[in-house]
């Protein structure tokens, strides 16, 4: 398992590296906690809606700081709405891929520009913010990696079932191999992920 | 500058001696020993020799030494055989939680087949707890397993302590100890140490892999784990490669000549490896403890605000290797165990580098390695959001 030259390329001399004075929004995802947190800085042209500038700070491996870079690239002088259409699997390809286990850092990356934009347009007023449903939790659940198979735990349809009941406990099952290392890995994530939403009281998470 | 290896207790370069002196057994000497016949009885004779070589190594008797296909296989050999053979004595063992994985995963075997077990812990530099082995000891305990040098943090265990509180106890408890990063790097002498049963590698002393050995004090009673035709030994069964034996042997008789002065020079370059980061690199922590508690080859070094895999890779780039104890460099995507049950933080796990040398590492290696390393901790704090807001 080794990371492309392009990976490589990106994470020795990153591209819009450093803060910005004067950003139109911030946003940082990830946690210190999992050794990987992004920051992104965009300046953003009210009127057009165009991502003028946007640079980073990364706190991570080689392959956060390469998809961070590469993101900022994909998305500088696209509008907001073009940007939101970068998926992570387009930084991915982009880098000429990623090793199965590093595919987070690539979800990590675009998540935080996603967060940046839906910040600047709930600021701006042109979003009212979305109440929080299932279908809430289910999109956010696919922002975790399964770390064998470089795939959301969604799409691997290891998400048995998702309730989420009027007192704001929310209740997952999850299909997991059993004698998995990352079992219990996969689990915490899950609260990890749910528990920066205010609207959720209680996770109570079984492992089929 | 050449490719600067400082992971050399994950596995090392083997002495051009040690490839000459395998070379025969590939070439012209590639029997298995036998009796009678002048092939096989050649082979025998040079086996007898490579055994006292291991055996004077660690001051035991040829009869206690068992070549083995490896460090692994002699952990698995000796654990199980012993367990095996006096559960009727009784089924509680102990070891600490920041043992090797070896030791680890056979408790953890043990404790799923009706073994009860005690992990005790250990202190911020990794010693482990006496004062919890002293309370932890049962009437039924069986034996106790340690790991004389972390593979970590480096801390050197005090096994004649350890010895001293399982005598006291009154109760027969055997100690096993996983020598594997110890020997070689300090003198162990197995009776004065009190050991019972002790696992060595070739391969972390500049000796070729797939060959190990186990020490088992006479007396001590093991069963066969590891069923099959007796080759060359009647617990590692079937065939141990003799190519490999040998070049142990010379492994052993290269790295136990002038032991001590391959130890102070070892010793050295850690310290100008240490002091060059020190003076060089402020918000460091040193991990395990300073001065002769800590193996001669091992330093490890947290770096404040950054993460230890690309650190690792950005000395990859610059020709140097070593080793992490970061979540996102293993499979697991975990921090290293022993850093996270010896008090660390996670960013202090995640961003700890270990530096193993040998006795091939240079002056010049380790000045490079400083002069790379402190170029390579200030670009990524410069790029990280942890140590701007800390500034």
């Amino acid at each position: 398992m080794q990371y492309s030259q392009k990976v490589l390329d990106h994470f020795m001399k990153p591209h819009n590296i450093g803060t910005m004075e004067n950003p139109s929004v911030t946003a940082t995802e990830g946690s210190p906690a999992c050794g990987d947190q992004v920051t992104f800085y965009l300046k953003i042209n009210d009127d057009s809606h165009v991502i003028e500038d946007i640079s980073f700070q990364s706190y991570g491996c080689a392959s956060n700081i390469a998809t961070a870079s590469i993101v900022t690239d994909l998305v500088k002088g696209k509008t907001i709405e073009e940007a939101k259409d970068i998926s992570w699997k387009d930084a991915t390809n982009e880098l000429d891929g990623l090793p199965p286990v590093k595919m987070h850092c690539s979800v990590l990356a675009v998540d935080t520009l996603r967060l940046a934009i839906k910040k600047y347009e709930l600021e701006k007023g042109l979003k009212e913010p979305e109440p929080f449903s299932k279908e809430a939790i289910i999109e956010e659940l696919r922002s975790i990696i399964y770390p064998q198979a470089g795939e959301d735990i969604v799409t691997l349809k290891m998400v048995k079932y998702v309730r989420l009941d009027d007192d704001g406990t929310v209740v997952i099952d999850l299909d997991i191999p059993r004698f998995d290392q990352n079992r219990e890995s996969v689990v915490e994530e899950v609260k990890e992920h749910l528990e920066k939403y205010p609207e959720v009281k209680d996770i109570q998470v079984t492992l089929a | 500058m050449e490719r600067v290896y400082l992971d050399n207790c994950i596995t090392s370069k083997p002495d051009p001696e040690v490839i000459a002196a395998m070379m025969p057994y590939f070439t012209e000497k590639y029997y298995f020993p036998a009796n009678f016949v002048s092939t096989g009885s050649s082979i025998q004779a040079d086996l007898d020799d490579f055994k006292h070589i291991i055996a004077d190594s660690m001051g035991a008797k040829v009869s206690e030494i068992h070549f083995t296909s490896g460090g692994t296989s002699a952990n698995n050999i000796g654990i199980k055989g012993y367990l095996m053979a006096n559960s009727n004595k009784g089924t509680h063992i102990i070891c600490s939680v920041i043992d090797y994985p070896d030791i680890l995963t056979n408790a953890a075997f043990f404790e799923n087949s009706g073994f009860d077990v005690t992990y005790l812990n250990a202190d911020y530099d990794g010693f482990v707890d006496l004062d919890e082995l002293k309370a932890a000891i049962r009437p039924d305990t069986i034996m106790m397993m340690t790991t004389f040098a972390n593979h970590v943090m480096g801390t050197i265990q005090p096994i004649k302590e350890m010895r001293k509180i399982l005598d006291d106890s009154g109760h027969n408890i055997a100690l096993f100890v996983d020598a594997a990063h110890a020997y070689g790097r300090i003198d162990i002498d197995v009776n004065e140490y009190g050991i019972d049963l002790m696992s060595v590698s070739a391969h972390k002393i500049h000796g070729p892999q797939g060959v190990g050995a186990l020490y088992v004090k006479n007396g001590i009673q093991l069963v066969a784990t590891k069923h099959g035709i007796n080759r060359l030994d009647s617990l590692d069964t079937g065939g141990i490669s003799i190519a490999a034996i040998a070049g142990f042997a010379k492994a052993v008789q290269l790295q136990f000549s002038d032991l001590q002065v391959h130890i102070a020079k070892i010793v050295a370059l850690r310290e100008r490896l240490y002091e060059g980061i020190k003076k060089n690199i402020p918000h460091i922590l040193l991990n395990g403890p300073d001065g002769n508690k800590r193996i001669a080859h091992n330093l490890n070094v947290s770096f404040d605000y950054i993460e230890g895999e690309a650190i690792l890779m950005m000395l990859d780039v610059n020709n140097i290797t070593v080793a992490t104890g970061s979540a996102c460099a293993s499979q697991g995507l975990k921090p290293n165990y022993i850093l996270m049950a010896t008090g660390r933080n996670f960013v202090q796990s995640h961003g700890s580098i270990k530096f193993t040398l040998s006795r091939f590492t240079t002056e010049e290696e380790i000045d490079y390695v400083i002069e790379k390393l402190t170029v390579i901790v200030k670009e990524l704090r410069s790029r990280s959001p942890l140590f701007n807001k800390n500034k």
